[in-house]
Parts: C-alpha cells; structure tokens; sequence
C-alpha cells in the first residue's frame, strides 16, 4: 500500500469517525446494554418471580385472554421462559362498523397485560425496563422515529467507512495490538483506541455492518423499488404466512394453547417464542405459533398455523431462499438472541471494546491536536466543542443511565405515568450534567462525572441489599442467578468508574511533567497524522 | 494521467479539491450504491426477492468503499468523474431492464 492511499484514508477515518461519534457513542453503549434487555426487564422489577413453569403461565395467558377480551380480533402472546419476566400478552379488539382495522399499538396499557408465574395477571412497577436501550439504540427519544433512524443509519454507515478506513491507516496491526504504552499521553490514548478496536474488529465490523442490514429497507429501498411497484408482494414473498381469515360469526371454543404449544414444539423442533390468534372464540379462529428467536441463529423464525377450533394443522412456513436466509441470520446475529449466557457475554464484552473504541477515538482527536494549539489555555471554537461534547456525552451519558436505575429503584410504584418519569429522569440528569460541563473546566467535569456514575452504580447493589433483601445468598436458595449477578456486575463496572475517575485526576498532575519533558522526546506524539 | 495529483494543487485550490471529494463520497456514492443495488436487483438471476435482498445487502459495502475511494483517488476532480461514470452504468443497466422487462 502507497503511502498517500494511507494517508488519505487517515484523514477520512479522522472525519468520518468525528462527525457523528456522539451518536455512536449513544448506539453502540445502548445497544451493549440492550444485550441484557431481558435480565433488566426483570431487574427493574424485582416484584417479579422467575418463571418456573412456562405452561402454567401459557394457561393462565389464556383464561385471562378469555375473560378480559374474548371477542377480540387478534390475541399476541409471548411465549414465557426461565429469561423473562413472565408472559406479555397484547389484544386488538374488533374494529368498528366501517372502520379500517387498526394496528394495535403495543405500548397501550389497555390492551396489554403481563401475565406471571402463577398464571395471574401481575402488577409489577411500570418500567421501560431493558426495552429502553433496545429502542433508544435505533430510535433515540424525543424525535420522531423515522428521524432518529436515518441519523443512526448515517452514524452506522460513517461507522463503517470508519472501520474500513482505520484498518487501512494501521500500519501494523498486529505488533500494536500486543503494544499498550502507559502513562505515555497521546501515544497511550493511541494504543487504547487500537486494542478496543483491534481486539473485538470483526465484530466491530460484524455489527456495524448488520445493523445497517436491520434498517436496510429504509436505508436502501432503491432495489425494490427497481424490481416491485407494491411492496406488499416483496413482503409476502420474503414472509410469507398463512390466508387472512374472514370472521364467521359464529362462536366456537378455542382450543387449549398448551397443547397446540406442544405440537408445534414437536414440529419445529425448537421451543416455542411468540404466539399469535386471530379471531378467537369464532369458528374461523387461527392460532399462529412461532419459533423462538433465542433457539434459531436467523431472525425469520419458522411458523406454524392451526385452526383454532379444532386444532388442525393448516399452514407450515416454506424454507426461505439463501438471500432471504442471509439477511434473516445477519439481523439475527446483530441482536444476538439465539446467545447463551457464554456467548452473551461475548457479545456484551466486544460491544464494551466498541464502546471504548469510540470514545478513546473520540478523546483522541482533541489529545493530537492540544499540544500543537497556538495557546492552549485559549483553543479555537472547533477544539472547544468537541472537548466540552466529550465529557457531556462520554462522562454525562453513563452518569444518567445511573440516574434512570435509582429512579426505577425510587420513584412511587403508583405514580402516574411511572415508566416515563424514568425516562425524563435519565434526561434530567443528562441535562444537569451538560450543564455542569458548561460552567466547569472539562478537566474536573470528567472526574466528577465519572465518580458520580461509579458511586451511583456502587450504591446499588447495597440498597437492594437493604429493600428487597436480596443478597449473595439468595441465588443458592432460589437457583436464581439473574439479581445478584447483575448486582455484581453493576459493581465491577462501578469500580472502573472510580478507577478511571481517579486516573484523570492524577492525569492533571502528570500532564505538567510530560509538557516539560517533551522537549527531550521529538518521537512523542506524532504517528497517524493525517494529511494536513 | 490527465488529472493533476491533489498534493500539487496548490493551497488556493484545496477546499475545491476537498468539496469535491465529500460531494463524490458522500451523495455521490449513496447514489451509486443505491444505483447498483438496482442493477444488481434486476441483473442477478434466480427470484425477484431474492435478487432484490442481495442488491441491498451488498449495496452497504459498495457505498462504504466509494466513500474511501473518493478521498483516495488521486483528485477530487476524477473522483467525482469515476463516480458520475460509475452511477451512469449502472443506472442505464437499471433503465434498460426495467423499460424492456417492467417491474412486479
């Protein structure tokens, strides 16, 4: 490779890096996160027991469904496992005379209802849960969705061309990878930045790429554009389900849900995930049920359809092509669902890796350029920003993810509108932090923004300790893992907050000691510098 | 090569020769993956949807190495050209088919 190729690919990593960082520092921390949706979603609602018998509970959805909504137009329920918090059951209820059918919009709380291990509809606290950082990952918040998708779009495909570039800058890959010089500066700041994004590339790569494919119908709709004039027949090619049913009009018993469960189980040969009726209590009712997303590597799971009276089997799923197939396993490998707990925590840790990758880059762009600045007590506008944006984003994002779990932990169980108020939470605390950053130096912004969010985190596990007694023996008792480890790991993670926090403030100190010593050291400071 | 090379171009020309490569990585290179991707989604042979996901899918990696050739060619001038030339294949690909076979 010619040296002027790397060199204009260093300047392209620099800025396609740059630009929209801030937002991949959100997506790629929320989307590490969201890994665990499911653990949090019972974290955050520590009323909750673990499912010990999904049957049981599968029953239960369906007496419930019985009573509250039996002339419903369609019933949705999640099929329970030991991983979540019970069953979440949705109904649409018939549309009216002359009415278009509505799609059920699944955020409503008068068609839903969570259904737990005893088979009873439970009252848990009102949380998003884990599900915020799964959507805040692709739709942020306080936009609208389809603004906030084609920013990360254009943050993920900057991403990529980031990677690609990067790859390409790095002279030596692999000696660099093995090279972690300490308390050396920018150099230091260098090999961070490589060994996050060294260590974890081809997911780095993997993931950048696949989330891009998650959105790709938006992102890229130019190809079916070029072969359809109605979307809808590319839809039904790609998922194809069983005929529409017309509503008879005569009322006929729905058969038991746990034995269909169990037929299709047999047929799919993997557990049971989403269950989907329509037309309940009506001769012509369909029961649908899918596989389960954490037992197959594709996110198109295959499907099964009865008639709901009799409990025939009327449809089964074709195999889908090797195109189809390939998307379904690439968005399938982007959310990781079909992960054990080994390889979850592989997934967790590279997108950890992925985090820091962005950050360090991030921090690293205003370390190159502080030591060449005319004065740097007085920095362009340029350097201001993007210094000030680093300590709001990078130290003020975790500090309010901090916020938002006391909040879920504080705030009244009966408050109105519970699950939002946490949300506005994390904001509030978020905004106090951008405000904090704005009056103080970012020097003492950072440390005190990391040892709040390592405290915050730190201070936890012990107040759950103190209200739901809960402890590191409760787990030996129940066979239940989930609480205490997510305790532990709030921690651990805690602890690398205060240690970071404690490293910047000795940083200060050091940094007047390098500055004199520079002088004696001209190699200090000058490698990847792009064409400028 | 017709093209001065961008380092001889003096400093009072730069910011053209920069301008000229985000228009030619940016726009210019959505617009000829999303180009390609229709070509390719016509072209390749077996089933509609099924061509049709393979455009898309590989339409990403096409607009990610536009975006690095045009700040690696040797101008903004011929990057934006090789782009434009690029895009026009591929687009009269896309003409072509759909005028004589239409769509779905």
């Amino acid at each position: 490779m010619n040296k002027g190729f790397r060199q204009s690919q260093s300047t392209l990593h620099t800025w396609s890096g740059l630009l929209l960082g801030w937002v991949l520092f959100l997506v790629f921390l929320c989307g590490t996160i969201a890994f665990w949706r499911e653990g949090l979603n019972r974290y955050m609602r520590p009323e909750l027991a673990r499912v010990e018998q999904p049957m049981t509970v599968l029953a239960g959805a369906q007496a419930f469904l019985q009573t509250k909504a039996p002339d419903a137009k369609s019933w949705s329920i999640t099929m329970p496992n030991t991983r979540i918090p019970g069953s979440q059951v949705f109904w649409q209820p018939q549309p009216k005379e002359g009415e278009e059918p509505t799609r059920g919009r699944r955020g409503r709380g008068d068609t839903r209802a969570l259904i737990g291990e005893d088979g009873q509809v439970v009252e848990a606290r009102e949380t998003r849960g884990g599900e915020f950082f799964y959507r805040f990952h692709f739709d942020l918040y306080y936009m609208p969705v389809i603004w906030a998708r084609w920013l990360v779009g254009a943050a993920a495909m900057m991403m990529l061309v980031a990677i690609l570039s990067g790859i390409v800058t790095h002279k030596k890959i692999f000696r660099d990878f093995f090279t972690l010089r300490r308390q050396k500066g920018q150099r230091s700041w260098l090999d961070g930045h490589n060994a996050s994004a060294v260590l974890a590339l081809p997911f780095h790569l993997m993931i950048t790429y696949t989330g891009l494919v998650t959105l790709m119908a938006m992102l890229m709709p130019w190809a079916i554009l070029a072969n359809y004039t109605d979307r809808d027949k590319l839809s039904d090619a790609l998922f194809p389900s069983s005929a529409e049913v017309e509503r008879a009009g005569q009322p006929t018993p729905l058969v038991k849900l746990t034995s269909l469960v169990l037929d299709a189980e047999r047929r799919l040969g993997v557990p049971a995930g989403f269950i989907q009726v329509s037309e309940p209590g009506d001769a012509s009712a369909r029961v649908t049920v899918n596989a389960a997303s954490s037992a197959t590597l594709s996110s198109r799971t295959a499907s099964v359809t009865y008639n709901g009276t009799n409990g025939a089997l009327v449809w089964q799923s074709p195999p889908s092509g090797p195109a189809a197939t390939t998307s379904g396993v690439m968005i399938g490998l982007h959310a990781g669902r079909f992960a054990d707990i080994t390889l979850r925590w592989i997934y967790f840790l590279c997108g950890a890796a992925g985090t820091l990758m962005v950050a360090s880059g991030l921090v690293l762009w205003t370390v190159k350029r502080r030591e060449k600045l005319p004065d740097p007590s007085r920095p362009h506008l340029g350097f201001h920003i993007v210094e000030r944006l680093n300590v709001a984003v990078i130290g003020g994002f975790p500090f309010a993810i901090a916020c938002m779990f006391w909040a879920n932990r504080l705030l009244p169980v009966a408050m109105k509108d519970r699950a939002d108020w946490e949300v506005h939470t994390l904001f509030i605390g978020w905004g106090l932090a951008l405000v904090f950053v704005l009056v103080r130096r970012p020097a003492l912004s950072w440390v005190a923004l990391l040892g709040a969010t390592g405290v915050l985190l730190a201070a936890l596990p012990f107040y759950n300790l103190l209200r739901f007694n809960q402890n590191l023996l409760t787990p030996l008792r129940t066979g239940d893992l989930l609480p205490a480890g997510v305790d532990i790991s709030l921690l651990i993670i805690a602890a690398a907050f205060v240690a970071v926090a404690r490293r910047v403030a000795s940083y200060k100190t050091g940094q007047a000691k390098r500055r004199s010593r520079r002088h004696a050291d001209p190699q200090t400071g000058l490698m990847l510098e792009p064409a400028e | 090569m017709a093209c001065r090379d961008s380092l001889s171009i003096g400093p009072r020309w730069r910011w053209l020769d920069v301008t000229l490569r985000i228009v030619a990585a940016v726009p210019m290179g959505y617009a000829v993956a999303s180009l390609w991707a229709m070509a390719l989604a016509r072209m390749l042979p077996g089933a509609r949807s099924e061509a049709t996901v393979t455009g898309t899918l590989v339409a990403f990696a096409l607009c990610a190495f536009a975006a690095m050739y045009a700040f690696a060619a040797r101008s903004g001038v011929r990057a934006f050209f090789v782009l434009l030339t690029l895009g026009a294949i591929a687009g009269c690909i896309t003409w072509t088919s759909i005028s004589a076979g239409g769509r779905l």
